[in-house]
């Protein structure tokens, strides 16, 4: 950009028209005060309020710190009336003036926005005439903002190619305020009209919000509404290379900069000029620009997902001190203790023992007892102590004992998934072996004729049972090996019960392999198997949760409720066993997630800090952490015990709507209504990567037991396996082109679905596999310990509805 | 629904919820004084209240894993909303609406649907209706995938080629060297997916067999063209050929449906009864043919080659050939298959006797079973001719001294029955033994075809003491 200030009143001098319609400066020779007094009167009179708190603010810095402004005009002592003039359509046009020296070290840009116009003498004044004011802005021609989305939006696309996915961004929050404004001003009709002419290109990435702030309509809406009221107060941020945001602001001060040939015209003229004023009011008061030192090829084409957007409330303010973003938040909070839980060395002894008896009793030498190998540690990854964990029992039962000897089974006996064979196979031949070894076998539960819905299903770690909660408030239990299940008759006397034979007696006769479970009062939205017994003995107990704001605790020997655990004040969304029992975390409607104890009917702890329902929980396979996802955009860790959060992940475009741990604890996968499934690091915090390629909502989200291989069920009718360890990224044949690549990438984000060329377009290159269904959204994928995925859904016959 | 995709917000978004309404509602409640501000501002309000809880029972909807608002959604929203919720509204049975026959003294008035109120009539429904239970949930088990291949199984749908070139685009750019890896990938699933929507048609026949299928037919048929050489070929191909067992059900089909659709013509004219004898050749080359297994498809070849033998107006001048040409391939037939088919020859015995026998057949029929007799053997044209009475039955139709082809056919199966004798003696009248004959002639030929032997002795007594033989 060019610095110097009087050259940018090219245009503004050429027809001047600003200052023709404002009283002509009576005194050329008169002194500054004099002048500054004309200037303020101008502004005033224009409605100019930003320019005229700038301009005061430009005067205080300018007594304050002339030495470091000697290049101001402002600043300078004797003004010709050509000069005021000048100075007045660089202010009309320029409020930002103080930083206007600054700004050739752009690396300050910021700061001096930041600080700008918040000084106390300056607050008053602007609430002296703000009744003046707002009069003024009544008056306003709302075309104003029309002319600045457009000239801004043209600039952009003008941009080159390597800057535009990074001015993208900027055109959502201000489209949003300017619509906001407009609402807000009481120009509904303009605001509509704003709104259907512009909302094209941002609708492919920000569908949802655009759609919420399209309800506005009346003032007292904007008022009223929780995003809107973000909008107003929080800093939008967006994350731009420091070349990027010299040009916006040389864009912004010169009108030129980069906008495409002919584009620029409109700011000659008043019209534009007040366009780009509106825009950049827009641009200081709600925009904060999180400026990064590296270039901007080397910023890939969705980076921007992670650090745009109102993040300052969806970071946890910690200790008083603000963290602008979430990654040194996360850094703040220090390692996790990522590793895997310890067992007692009671259980492990008993364990080892009962291995070495079956591996004489089946005489099988390679079963060898020390195939209990203790869990290799990654480098880099704590684990846990005893004293970390929540307090479980300090003796082991039978069940543990044989859980554990399963464990070591299902580990020997589990089909080895390796993707990243896939990548080395070369010939035809190697390649169908490779994936075979790679990809999973799937087995697909299908439920007919469900009626209503069926918004859960779950399988049993032994895949003995399956249970499914139904949108007609019940819960249905299938036996998947075809036994009868019983319940106990009603109508016996406790006292007659004095072993185990007497206690069959009173099992009830008959029965078949499903049950239903009645019980809740709304929709049950979640169900979860007791994880007790592991895959060695089928489960003994079932959480579920429902719309009624009920979690209740089933019984799967009396095949009754046992418990309604009651806490939660709206319909809890999702329930999930620690991985260890007795603990349990819901999800709920109203913001929350809580930790509960099977033992105690209210709950242990409540974690708080989503902005918007929490819409699924897990736990950490060390039961350490829990993650959540929430409608806010973000999912957290949490820290179970202390309820503090941990890390936040940020980088949906949407509703986070199901999340994953890896099992060796080191991963978290989110799925949100973006139809994109995020990896995180749980170390660092920080996403590895972005998968996308379903074309409707994902539902459900499970690795593999090596944590190599991620599957996915989705709305689209499919699944669908992904490379974890593979790179990923988008498969554009120029990707080794880097200025090429982000070009196409950033336009698959930004422009309309008309642009794209087909679907495919959107897969990335780590999508392994996709298996269709007939007609049946998958809502519930599974692997079993020895990794054969189960997958269930319902399936829609065409017709009904 | 996809939301992501489909839904673009346009200004259709905005102002649905016209000011006229909330203005229509303030008449219904007596306010007729509204002002246009306010109803516009009620409009926008009202609005976004929907859109309040719209957005929040999608929430459930997202929740309930479907991809479609009801009712039930409506009524959790508002639930959560603290807002009475609408009673009345079942997502059992979703209401339909209707559009309102429109206002012509309204013009301006718009389209104005509403939900249909059926009135119900409880007696009925207590007499008629009978309430059926739904079925409750099931479930069934299948392979989506095994070990990475989606097997082609009925509960998997169709593989569609795109997603393998799908799956070779997301690939190959990562994967060097690997190119041909997505084709061998899945040959099977991919071809077999291109071919099942014609599953229906042709099951298994390969490109090959339907390319020769396509030749052969076009061949053999139309018979306006006076390519005899290809017809020949083609005749002579399906003769001699190999391998064609696969095509033998659609052949079969195609014979049958030609000669019905040219008998359903009434085979007046040349080119029908020519298609006809085609299509008799057709039939006779496949029974010719060694490599083919033709008795499954038996009963299916019988009625083209019964219905030509025994139509009853063929053409004058192919009449005989095609009558001729369809008993020697019912003969040929029945010597190939009667012996691993028992009940076929009685089957198409008792179709002839029935449409020499009985009344109202007309000449063609009678002769056409005749010849069909002929052409299953001696003992059927005795059963026929002689004992059944069929000579008698033809004789009386026809009147003395007429010649034709029917008589032709019935002294040609004579003929079969016992050879002329090459010196006629004719029977003396005044012989007792011969006057026995000639009474018994009478008696089972009828007069007619009884005076056409009197002038050959031997040949008469040849037939009646055949049958003579037979009776007891």
């Amino acid at each position: 950009m060019s610095v110097p200030t009087p050259a940018v009143s090219t245009p503004a001098e050429g027809d001047s028209p600003a200052p023709s319609t404002a009283p002509p400066p009576a005194d050329p020779s008169s002194n500054v005060a004099q002048g500054e007094r004309l200037v303020l009167e101008y502004l005033r009179s224009r409605g100019f309020k930003t320019a005229e708190q700038a301009f005061l603010s430009s005067i205080e810095a300018g007594t304050e710190g002339k030495d470091k402004e000697s290049a101001a005009p402002s600043s300078s002592n004797t003004v010709t009336s050509e000069e005021l003039v000048k100075n007045i359509a660089v202010f009309a046009s320029k409020p930002n003036k103080p930083a206007e020296n600054a700004l050739s070290e752009s690396s300050s840009v910021v700061s001096e926005l930041g600080t700008m116009g918040n000084p106390a003498n300056i607050q008053n004044l602007i609430a002296s005439i703000s009744s003046l004011g707002a009069e003024e802005v009544l008056r306003l021609d709302p075309t104003d903002k029309q002319e600045g989305f457009k000239e801004l939006e043209a600039w952009v696309d003008g941009s080159l190619d390597m800057y535009r996915p990074e001015f993208r961004p900027i055109l959502f929050p201000i489209f949003c305020h300017f619509y906001l404004d407009l609402i807000q001003q009481g120009f509904k009709e303009a605001a509509l009209r704003f709104f259907s002419e512009y909302s094209g290109s941002l609708a492919p990435v920000h569908n949802p919000t655009l759609h919420h702030l399209s309800a506005l309509l009346l003032p007292t809406h904007v008022e009223k509404d929780e995003l809107a009221q973000r909008f107003r107060n929080e800093k939008y941020t967006v994350r731009m290379s420091r070349s990027g945001v010299d040009l916006l602001v040389g864009w912004l001060t010169e009108g030129m900069g980069g906008e495409a040939p002919g584009s620029g015209e409109g700011f000659s003229g008043e019209k534009g000029k007040r366009g780009r004023l509106a825009v950049m009011r827009v641009v200081n008061n709600h925009l904060k620009f999180d400026v990064t030192a590296s270039p901007s090829t080397s910023v890939s084409a969705t980076s921007w997902e992670e650090s745009t957007g109102l993040l300052s409330s969806l970071i946890p303010q910690s200790s008083g001190s603000s963290v602008g973003d979430a990654h040194t938040f996360n850094l703040s909070k220090g390692e996790l203790k990522l590793g895997p839980a310890p067992i007692s060395e009671e259980l492990r002894a008993e364990t080892e023992r009962q291995l070495r008896e079956h591996a004489m009793m089946d005489r099988d030498p390679a079963a060898q007892y020390d195939a209990y190998i203790r869990p290799a540690t990654i480098p880099g990854v704590v684990s846990p102590t005893f004293s970390d964990l929540l307090p479980h029992p300090p003796s082991f039962r039978t069940v543990d004992v044989r859980r554990e000897v399963e464990k070591v089974r299902d580990a020997r006996k589990r089909i080895r998934l390796e993707p990243s064979a896939l990548a080395n196979a070369a010939n035809p031949g190697q390649a169908l072996a490779a994936r075979a070894r790679a990809l999973p076998s799937v087995c697909a539960y299908t439920l007919h004729d469900v009626g209503e819905g069926v918004p859960c299903c779950s399988f049993s770690q032994d895949s003995s049972l399956m249970a499914a909660g139904f949108a007609e408030s019940y819960i249905r239990l299938w036996s998947l090996k075809g036994e009868k299940l019983k319940g106990y008759r009603s109508d016996f006397q406790p006292s007659s019960i004095h072993n185990t034979a007497s206690l069959r007696k009173v099992r009830e006769k008959g029965g078949s392999t499903t049950r239903k479970l009645i019980g809740h009062s709304g929709p049950v939205y979640s169900v979860s198997f007791d994880p007790v017994g592991g895959s060695a003995t089928p489960p003994r107990y079932l959480l579920s949760s429902s719309a009624d704001a009920t979690t209740r605790l089933w019984s799967l020997d009396t095949m009754t409720n046992v418990v309604a655990y009651r806490g939660h004040q709206n319909p809890v969304w999702d329930v999930q066993w620690s991985p260890m029992g007795i603990y349990f975390a819901t999800a709920s409607r109203d913001r929350t997630a809580r930790l509960w104890s099977t033992d105690r009917t209210s709950a242990l702890r409540v974690y708080a800090g989503h902005l918007s329902d929490v819409d699924c929980v897990r736990f950490h396979p060390n039961s350490l952490y829990l993650a959540t996802g929430s409608s806010d955009r973000t999912a957290r860790l949490w820290d179970v015990q202390r309820g503090s959060c941990v890390r936040v992940f940020i980088g949906h475009q949407g509703v986070v709507s199901t999340i994953a741990f890896s099992p060796d604890g080191r991963y978290l996968a989110s799925a949100g209504e973006d139809l994109a499934i995020n990896l995180w690091d749980l170390g660092s915090g920080k996403r590895i990567k972005k998968m996308t390629g379903h074309t409707a909502s994902i539902y459900s989200l499970a690795f593999s037991g090596e944590s190599s291989l991620l599957v996915s069920g989705s709305a689209d009718w499919t699944v669908r396996c992904w490379d974890v360890k593979a790179a990923g990224g988008l498969p554009s044949k120029v990707k080794e082109n880097g200025v090429n690549g982000v070009t196409t990438n950033g336009d698959t984000h930004s422009e309309g679905p008309s642009h794209r060329e087909s679907e495919s377009n959107n897969e990335t290159t780590d999508l392994l596999s996709t298996f269709p269904t007939k007609r049946t959204p998958i809502i519930n994928v599974q692997f079993t310990p020895r990794n054969l995925c189960l997958v269930a859904g319902p399936y829609l016959n065409p017709e009904i509805r | 629904m996809s939301k992501q995709k489909a839904r673009t917000p346009s200004n259709q978004l905005t102002g649905i919820y016209k000011s006229e309404s909330i203005r229509d509602v303030a008449e219904s409640l007596n306010i007729t004084n509204l002002s246009d501000s306010v109803a516009s501002a009620l409009a926008s309000d009202v609005e976004y209240r929907i859109h309040q809880v719209v957005e929040e029972a999608a929430r459930f909807m997202r929740h309930a894993r479907r991809t479609t608002l009801t009712t039930s959604d409506i009524d959790q929203a508002l639930r959560v909303l603290n807002i009475e919720p609408l009673y009345g509204h079942f997502p059992h049975n979703p209401p339909t609406f209707r559009r309102a026959l429109p206002f012509p003294q309204f013009p301006t008035a718009g389209t104005v649907y509403f939900v249909e109120d059926e009135e119900i009539d409880f007696d009925r429904v207590l007499r008629e209706e009978k309430i059926t239970l739904p079925k409750g949930v099931s479930w069934n088990a299948h392979w989506l995938a095994v070990e990475g291949v989606q097997p082609l199984i009925p509960e998997n749908p169709p593989a569609i080629p795109k997603d393998v070139d799908v799956e070779m685009n997301g690939r190959s750019p990562g994967r060097p060297g690997s190119s041909t890896f997505p084709s061998a990938d899945r040959p099977s699933s991919s071809s077999a997916g291109k071919k099942q929507p014609q599953q229906l048609v042709k099951q298994v026949l390969s490109r090959e067999l339907q390319l020769y299928y396509t030749r052969l037919t076009t061949a053999l048929l139309p018979t306006g063209t006076p390519d005899d050489a290809k017809r020949v070929a083609a005749l002579v191909s399906l003769r001699n050929d190999a391998g064609l067992q696969a095509l033998l059900p659609y052949l079969v089909r195609w014979v049958g449906e030609g000669v019905v659709n040219a008998l359903k013509g009434g085979v007046q004219s040349e080119s029908e009864a020519k298609t006809l004898g085609v299509l008799l050749d057709v039939i006779g080359a496949i029974l010719d043919n060694n490599t083919l297994f033709v008795e499954p498809y038996l009963h299916q070849l019988l009625p083209p080659v019964l219905s030509t033998l025994l139509h009853s107006t063929l053409p004058p001048s192919h009449a005989a050939h095609l009558r001729t040409t369809a008993s020697q391939i019912l003969s040929h037939l029945l010597t190939q298959h009667s012996t691993t088919y028992p009940s076929l020859s009685p089957r198409i015995m008792k179709t002839l006797l029935l449409a020499l026998i009985s009344d109202g057949k007309s000449k063609g029929t009678r002769e056409g079973a005749i010849r069909g007799l002929m052409g299953v053997g001696k003992e059927a044209i005795r059963k026929g001719l002689v004992e059944g009475g069929g000579a008698k039955v033809v004789g009386n139709e026809l009147t003395m001294g007429e010649t034709g082809s029917i008589v032709d056919s019935v002294m040609a199966a004579f003929q079969v029955l016992h050879p002329a004798s090459s010196t006629p003696v004719p029977l003396d009248k005044n012989s007792q033994d011969d006057s026995d004959v000639v009474a018994q002639l009478r008696d089972t030929l009828g007069d007619f075809f009884a005076r056409k032997l009197l002038h050959d002795g031997a040949w008469a007594r040849g037939v009646i003491t055949g049958s003579q033989e037979e009776s007891p």
